[in-house]
This record gives C-alpha cells, sequence and structure tokens, in this order.
C-alpha cells in the first residue's frame, strides 16, 4: 500500500484549545488544535504506553496525565522524564473542512 | 582637602550613612518634578545605616556554607515557586525545586492552590520529575503506582493486602505551606514560619499590593545558570553603584550615582533608580538628545520604532514619559492616563527575600528568580521574566515558555530579549564570573561596602546571617 492522507475529522469537531482522538488502522492518533494550527501525533505515551489524550497541552507541548512526561507537539520529542523515545508524528491538513493525517506505510 | 578632615574628637561629618551624592538632586527631587505624580509608594525613603563592618567571604565560597543555607535559610523563608497563571485549572501542577527539596505546586480547588512534597510515600520516587508541568487527575507513581488524588489524599495501594500496616489516612502527601499574593505562589517549608504579610511588614506588603501585579501577564520568560554563588549574583543587581563601570552606555540615561535605597524589615529592601536623566558622573558631558538616544528599556517590543526628538527646551525626562505613556497603552491594550512618569520611566528593583526581585514599573518590568545551584555552590539558576499588563479585553495569554540559555549562551540569543538588555545582563554576568575567582583567590577575607549605595547589600547579608544563626 501506499502513503496515503486520511480523512479523520471535520476540522469543527477540533476547534482551538482542543484535542480529540482518533483510530486509524491499529494507530491511535491524538488530533491537536493549538496555537492556531494543528497537529497529529500518536497518542500513546512512549514511557507507559498511557493514553495522552487528556493530558494539559501548550502552545508547544502535550503533558502526559499518568506521569507528567511531556512531548513536543511539532517533532514528539520526548522532552522531560520519564519518558525518553519519542512518539510519531504525522503530517496533518484541511481539505474541504476535512482534517486528513498523512500514514505512511512501512514495510515490516 | 582640608574641609574633609576631621580632628580626632570632633565631630565635623555627618553620621555614618547619611552623606549622598553631592551636587546631584536627589531622587525624590527628580520625581518631584514630574508632570503626573507618583504615588506614595513611591514618594517615601526607609534607608537605615547598619554598620560598616566588611562582610565574610566564606559565605560564597565554602560549599559547607552552601549546605547549611539548605538546612537553615532556604527551610525556612518565603519563596516565590510559580505565578498562579503557570496552574490556571484545578489539576495542574508546576514542579518548583530549591536544591534537594522539590515541590509539586498544584491547584486542588478553583481557589485553592497547595505544595506537595514530590516524594512517593512508598520507596521514594519524585512524583513528577523536576521542572515540569501538567494536569493531573490523581499524582501515580511511575515505580509501583500508588496513587494520590490532587489534593494530596492518598488515593490507592497497588496489592493492598501487602500493606496491612498503610492507614491510607496517614498516608496523605506531606505539604509546605502555601501562601498567594499579587499573582505569586509563595511557599515555605516551615510549619512555624511567620505568615508572608508578617514576613513582608506592613509597610513593604501595601508597596506590593499597591502595583497589582496579578494583572499582568509573563510575556517572555529566559533562564541560564550564572558563573557565580547565588548570594553574589543577587548582590551584583542590588545597586546601580556599578553602572558606571559596568554599563557605561546606561550612564547616559540613569540617575545611577543619586539612586535612593531602602529597607524594610528583615526581607524587603529596594531601589529607585531614575532614568530619562544623566548620571551624576557625567554631568556636562551629554546633552539632554543624548539621554533621550540612549534610553534602554526592557520592554522594547511593546514599543515599536520610536522617534527620539526634543523640542522646545523639554527635557528627555518629560518628553519619554509622555512618548511611553501613549505607546506602551497602544501596544500592550491599556489605560496608563493615571500612572506616573516615575512609574513609567524608573526602575524599581524590589528584594523578597531570599528569591525574589520585583521590579514594578512599566519600561523595566522584571521579575528576578535566583536559586543556589543544588550541585555547585558556585553557580546560581537565574531567572528572568517579563510581565506585561494583561490586555484591556480582559482575555489573558498563557504565560511565556521559559527559554533556557545555555552557560555559554549571550542573554541576548533568547527570541524576544530586548538586545540592550540582553547586552546588560552579559555585562553582569562577565563580573560575576571573575567576582568568585577574585574572592576566592583574594587575600583579603571580606568585602567593604559602602553605607548608602550598597546598604541592600549588607541588609540581605545580615538576614541571610540571622537564617544562619550567627550574629552580624
Ligand atoms: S516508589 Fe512509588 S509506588 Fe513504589
Ligand atoms: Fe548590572
Amino acid at each position: 500500500m501506499a502513503d496515503s492522507f486520511h480523512r479523520v475529522l471535520s476540522a469543527a469537531e477540533v476547534p482551538p484549545g482542543t484535542k480529540k482522538a482518533v483510530q486509524v488502522g491499529d494507530r491511535c492518533i491524538l488530533i491537536c488544535n493549538s496555537n492556531q494550527r494543528l497537529y497529529a501525533i500518536s497518542n500513546i505515551c512512549t514511557h507507559a504506553e498511557k493514553p495522552l489524550e487528556r493530558g494539559r497541552m501548550s502552545a508547544t507541548w502535550i503533558a502526559c496525565p499518568t506521569h507528567g512526561a511531556r512531548f513536543d507537539l511539532a517533532t514528539g520529542k520526548a522532552l522531560n522524564p520519564p519518558a525518553v523515545k519519542p512518539i510519531a508524528t504525522y503530517e496533518v491538513r484541511v481539505v474541504d473542512e476535512w482534517i486528513e493525517v498523512l500514514i505512511k506505510e512501512v514495510a515490516t | 582637602m582640608a574641609g574633609e578632615t576631621i580632628e580626632a574628637g570632633k565631630n565635623t561629618t555627618p553620621p555614618k550613612g547619611e552623606t549622598r551624592c553631592p551636587g546631584a538632586p536627589t531622587t525624590q527631587e527628580i520625581i518631584a518634578r514630574d508632570k503626573v505624580p507618583a504615588p506614595a509608594w513611591v514618594r517615601s525613603e526607609s534607608y537605615e545605616f547598619m554598620g560598616d563592618q566588611d562582610i565574610p567571604t566564606d559565605r560564597y565560597i565554602d560549599p559547607a556554607y552552601a549546605r547549611k543555607e539548605f538546612d537553615t535559610l532556604w527551610k525556612k523563608t518565603w519563596q516565590f515557586a510559580c505565578r498562579e497563571e503557570h496552574i490556571p485549572e484545578v489539576g495542574d501542577y508546576y514542579v518548583y525545586d530549591i536544591g534537594p527539596y522539590s515541590f509539586i505546586i498544584t491547584r486542588v480547588a478553583q481557589n485553592e492552590i497547595r505544595a506537595h512534597y514530590n516524594a512517593c510515600l512508598h520507596r521514594g520516587t519524585k512524583l513528577r520529575a523536576s521542572g515540569t508541568v501538567g494536569n493531573a487527575e490523581e499524582f501515580r507513581c511511575s515505580f509501583h503506582g500508588w496513587c494520590w488524588n490532587v489534593d494530596g489524599s492518598h488515593k490507592s495501594t497497588t496489592c493492598h493486602w501487602d500493606f496491612p500496616h498503610v492507614d491510607p489516612k496517614k498516608f496523605t502527601l506531606p505539604q509546605a505551606r502555601v501562601e498567594r499574593l499579587a499573582g505569586f505562589v509563595f511557599i515555605n517549608m516551615d510549619q512555624a514560619a511567620p505568615s508572608l504579610a508578617e514576613y513582608l511588614g506592613p509597610e513593604a506588603l501595601a508597596h506590593i499590593q499597591a502595583w497589582k501585579l496579578e494583572d499582568r501577564y509573563v510575556y517572555l520568560h529566559v533562564s541560564k545558570r550564572l558563573p557565580a554563588n547565588w548570594k553574589l549574583v543577587i548582590e551584583a543587581f542590588m545597586e546601580a553603584y556599578h553602572v558606571i563601570e559596568t554599563h557605561p552606555q546606561v550612564a547616559v540615561s540613569n540617575g545611577d550615582a543619586n539612586s535612593q535605597y531602602d529597607v524594610y524589615g528583615d526581607h524587603v529592601d529596594r531601589f529607585i533608580s531614575t532614568l530619562g536623566v544623566l548620571s551624576p558622573h557625567l554631568y556636562g558631558k551629554h546633552t539632554e538628545q543624548d539621554i533621550l538616544n540612549q534610553f534602554t528599556l526592557g520592554d522594547s517590543g511593546a514599543l515599536g520604532s520610536v522617534q527620539r526628538t526634543l523640542s522646545g527646551g523639554a527635557t528627555a525626562r518629560e518628553v519619554m514619559a509622555q512618548m511611553f505613556r501613549g505607546m506602551f497603552e497602544k501596544a500592550t491594550n491599556t489605560d496608563l492616563s493615571k500612572v506616573s512618569d516615575s512609574e513609567l520611566l524608573d526602575c524599581f528593583s524590589y528584594t523578597v527575600f531570599p528569591n525574589t526581585f520585583l521590579f514594578p514599573g512599566i519600561s523595566l518590568p522584571m521579575v528576578y528568580r535566583f536559586r543556589p545551584d543544588r550541585f555547585d555552590h558556585r553557580k546560581c539558576l537565574y531567572e528572568v521574566l517579563f510581565l506585561r499588563p494583561v490586555p484591556l479585553d480582559g482575555q489573558r495569554p498563557a504565560p511565556a515558555e521559559p527559554i533556557e540559555l545555555r552557560d555559554d549562551q549571550s542573554f541576548t540569543e533568547a527570541a524576544g530579549m530586548d538586545q540592550g538588555f540582553g547586552v546588560i545582563l552579559d555585562q553582569d554576568t562577565d563580573n560575576l564570573r571573575l567576582q568568585q575567582e577574585g574572592i576566592e583567590a583574594s587575600a583579603k577575607r571580606g568585602l567593604t561596602l559602602g553605607n548608602y549605595q550598597e546598604i541592600r547589600v549588607r541588609h540581605f547579608e545580615r538576614t541571610v546571617d540571622q537564617y544562619l544563626g550567627q550574629k552580624s
């Protein structure tokens, strides 16, 4: 399968300052509307594999509500312990009022 | 100079500490000429002579002294931990560290903030990493999953059957005391300490309350480790005496040698350093136009590009006050019509012992925080927060994320930092490195202080002595 954009939500479903989790195949992705832009990141913290969905979000990061690891929204980089590994980030765009996320198919 | 000679036994000079910069107007005289008059907290004086003995220097260079400070001074004093705006929602937390100690400053209800000791009551793991912020619905330990409610009460013990000796009611997270003032959250580890109001004293408290700093927000936050003991770093910002040598570019527009110094009780002191006037060191060497051209702002971003021209015999100070009032109003969408010229222009530097400086002015609207480096008594964690009035439309912007500079970076590299201000901080940093090393190298084991211009240094060290149980 080739890389492709997947429609996940209508843009109106993620107003500024909010986030919403979606499932794309076996991936759980968090769509974040922060600081006047959309981000698509993995919803699963790389530390204890808990969802990030209910975490606090700033202009640049999201904090895992379970143990407090923070990740950069743009790059996925882990910003503080207890996480070390980054979370996946996805390219995101809006087409016809729909949020679309790019899923890259990697050979396994 | 025959006139200054003292004959033995004859009291021909004024009492110690009463001499002021000769041939220059006082700070109060400068401010009294302003168009929009200054409030009472500006127009008062509270100097006190505290002796003229040297300050012993072991306090700056002895690691054992630094350890003792952690055990005494830092465990008994009110410290600025975070701004309320850092934790606006219930469950929001901010981890504040001082030396080995760490606290999760948590908003546990809309109008209640607690400071939990940041350590699991099982086997001690920090519940949140140092230097972090976030929101929690519960504090779950990352090791075995013991869990606390945000208010600190014990929520659950993993495999409770194995801990019949754990009474959940006795496993509430220990707390430091918390008080809030002017948008700042203060904590104190000492349950027997006086209230924050008592600690500050009525006069200093009234000053702080008058500023309404709760109506400002952090628009820029920069941190850097500075190369000297935390007390040397603090003391480098306590006087305008060093301006002429260290910051010659500032002196052209700063009443440095005729700045005013005041002390209030044990924990607060201040200076007022007028801006938009020539340094007494430079009288006769510059014009009013030079003064206008040289003015340095902490918040020049609020001004945009400024037309600096004088006309019709106006003074630089008058013109600047007028100009700033209009431009800051526009840039920050606030009403400054009743704010005095002095508050707009001058540098008001207040110390709240031990870790905070407040600058309530408009052109230099900073807060400083200083903390000793936990592992190196020769280093100080320094933060500068610039505050702006919350816009008239009432929408409070989120506080700026801290920009963490590396030790070797210039303050001018921080995005959003006024370049002139960054240069000033770099000049101070360069001195501090030399001062720390010089004190270690010196054959003289004491610092000699000026009676008036360095009174804040003496006042600060006197209070340090009180907490460390030494008489000074
Ligand atoms: S150390 Fe915290 S749960 Fe074991
Ligand atoms: Fe300085």
